[in-house]
């Protein structure tokens, strides 16, 4: 059996997260632990009931130079980076900052900002003073953010394929380095609450009132989180854990049900096995997307039972955290990096009763026990998949 | 050196006059209105104006290149996407139930575009959508060379953008317009040039016409040029806080 790191697996030589558990790495790890959802009450003004993961304040402040950034999403996103600032500095240090590269998952962007400037003018028919839709609504704002505090003057970019952009940034990653156009990359993703997902979702009648329970026979939908992650991959350096592989694949069916039968799921799981030669017995844990609506648990159950059997225990920690969306894919990736770093798996809270039409290995109470390999899954609208495979040391 | 080859070329400048000064210029690149005929009728009336635009110069590109749409990886280029739906989405909130249309919704993300071409010719592979400013052609063509460079074969590239709607626009405006290239990991009897990977310098930006020049993706729209007019030589393909990026361009004889 196959599950050592070869040829092509990729050092994460750091990484930060941050989200309702906790604003750092120790916080949301101590969380999963504990058992403790982060989900609680919406903090937006919103026309109708539902549960969010809020980021816990205090966000850092805009320094002076980037002040024409400022959002929500990009304090957010220097409060999460300062997490691995240090690790990112030797990289840049090491490699040379025209070598350092910047994929970001993102689906909100500064969206939050834009529709409190469209409120503002629709009342007072003039946009709030100051208020700049490249610098503030654009994805590009949140790269000139992390390129000033990096100093990467790599190519820069975003991947905005909604629930699984930052789970695609990783094969972007993977992809520049071997291609040799990058020797380090920082990758992740981030994501804000705003209206436009929150009242989306309620429109496609996916949220839930309560906290999400994935896999559980009484699932009755989702909660939406913000949050992000951030991953530092190297060509070679100490790993914290390897980046063995990533499948990525499309539905090509309907814009927001995914494959009745999973086949897109199935085939990023396969292509991110295939890519890093490991042999699916030797995958012990996947953090599934596991949504806790209707459509997506059972067919991904399905999926999983088909590609890595019904050993493997499943978790979704989207119970914890809400979907994150755009930064769901990362944020899911560090917490399979923590699964086998930490030789823990958590829980999914509330998925007891499971669902019987489940026949996978869902965890149901936190575990101790080594993980050598987890895959880390991500779906989105439009039939985006992404699955990303991650190693132990040796 | 990574290099890789262009097989097709896509273009649309709908409902602006630029299309005229297009066709003068490069009568053999194809130009359309975004009727968005790859898509299937019920599609297509769901489909954004974007959406639609992606289609349209992907079919061109893919038609002139010989490539099968069913198979070949999809890479999208937008800077601001889909912001005529999102600024549509925000006058709902407005409204009487203050929540979206479900199609709007699903409608309003950045890959909205790409998910459409996916599921209209059945393609089940590869499919990203990326952003980055001005910048946005050169990190779609590191992405193309980095994935040709894993997976060898072709890639469809669509670089797009429309302007931003009230009350957002801006002072300099440009045409909704998007184009395509279908591109190849290795040289064959349909190359139209090889492209080099991205790099850091500085040249002329390209004369484009009718309000082009300040379109997000104006990088994308002189690669076009460039390869139209078999013109060998270097062209910028936009630039981000640092610099301008690069591609060398050579016809292929």
């Amino acid at each position: 059996m196959n599950a050592s790191p070869g040829a092509g697996a990729y050092p994460v030589t750091g990484f930060a997260v941050g989200n309702a558990l906790g604003a750092n790495v120790e916080a949301v790890a101590n969380a999963l632990e504990e058992g403790r959802s982060g989900l609680g009450p919406c903090p937006l003004d919103l026309p109708f009931d539902t549960v969010c993961g809020v980021f816990p304040e205090p966000l850092e402040v805009m320094p002076r130079s980037l002040a024409g950034f400022d959002t929500r999403l990009a304090r957010m996103t220097l409060t999460i980076f300062g997490g691995m600032a240090d690790e990112v500095g030797r990289a840049v240090r090491r490699w040379g900052r025209d070598r350092v590269a910047l994929v970001i998952g993102t689906s909100t962007g500064g969206i939050l900002e834009t529709e409190r400037a469209y409120q503002t003018h629709a009342v007072s028919g003039k946009l709030p003073e100051g208020f700049d839709l490249d610098r503030q609504h654009a994805f590009h704002g949140v790269l000139e953010v992390l390129r000033a505090r990096t100093g990467a003057t790599g190519p820069a970019y975003v991947v905005s394929t909604a629930c699984s952009s930052s789970g695609k940034v990783l094969g972007s990653a993977r992809r520049l380095i071997a291609a040799g156009l990058a020797d380090a990359v920082l990758t992740g993703g981030v994501d804000t609450l705003c209206h436009t997902t929150l009242r989306g979702f309620e429109s496609l009648q996916a949220l839930s009132r309560r906290p999400c329970r994935p896999f559980s026979a009484d699932r009755d939908g989702l909660n939406i989180g913000e949050g992000g992650a951030f991953l530092l991959i190297e060509r070679e350096g100490e790993g914290r854990v390897f980046l063995l592989g990533v499948g990525e694949s499309s539905d090509a069916l309907h814009m927001t049900h995914p494959h009745p039968e999973g086949l897109g799921a199935r085939l990023a799981m396969e292509a991110a096995l295939g890519q890093a030669g490991v042999d699916a017995e030797a995958v012990d844990h996947v953090n599934a997307h596991g949504t806790g609506t209707a459509a997506n648990d059972v067919v991904e159950a399905s999926a999983i039972a088909a590609v890595v059997g019904r050993s493997a225990l499943v978790t979704s920690t989207k119970c914890y955290t809400g979907h994150l969306l755009g930064a769901a894919g990362a944020t899911e990736a560090v917490l399979a990096a923590l699964a086998i770093e930490r030789s823990f798996v958590p829980a999914t809270l509330g998925a007891d009763p499971l669902d019987p039409r489940i026949d996978i290995a869902v965890c149901l109470k936190g575990k101790r026990m080594r993980v050598r390999t987890a895959l880390s899954n991500s779906f989105a609208f439009g039939g985006s998949n992404v699955s990303v495979l991650l190693g132990a040391r040796s | 050196v990574s290099r890789v080859y262009v097989r097709g070329l896509g273009l649309c400048v709908p409902r602006h006059s630029g299309a005229v000064t297009w066709q003068a210029a490069f009568p053999d690149v194809a130009l359309s209105e975004a009727t968005g005929e790859l898509l299937p009728p019920a599609l297509r009336r769901r489909a954004s104006s974007l959406a639609r635009m992606a289609a349209a110069v992907a079919g061109q590109a893919a038609h002139q290149a010989s490539v099968d749409l069913s198979r070949v990886p999809i890479i999208l280029g937008s800077a601001y996407g889909e912001i005529v739906v999102a600024v549509e989405m925000m006058r709902e909130f407005g409204g009487p139930t203050a929540l979206p249309s479900p199609t709007r919704f699903h409608n309003s993300v950045h890959n909205a575009a790409a998910a459409y071409l996916s599921i209209a010719t059945g393609n089940r592979g590869f499919s990203t959508a990326l952003a980055a400013g001005t910048a946005t052609p050169a990190v779609v063509v590191f992405e193309a060379v980095a994935l040709l460079g894993e997976c060898g074969g072709d890639a469809l590239l669509v670089l797009l953008d429309e302007p931003p709607p009230s009350p957002f626009e801006r002072a300099g405006p440009y045409p909704a317009a998007a184009v395509a290239f279908c591109l190849s990991s290795r040289s064959g009897p349909q190359s139209l040039a090889a492209l080099s990977e991205p790099r850091r310098g500085s040249t002329t930006r390209a004369d484009l016409p009718d309000g082009l020049e300040r379109h997000p993706c104006a990088g994308a729209f002189a690669l076009l040029a460039a390869v139209a007019s078999l013109r060998s030589g270097n062209v910028s393909l936009g630039a981000d806080a640092v610099g301008d990026w690069l591609v060398d361009v050579s016809p292929v004889p």
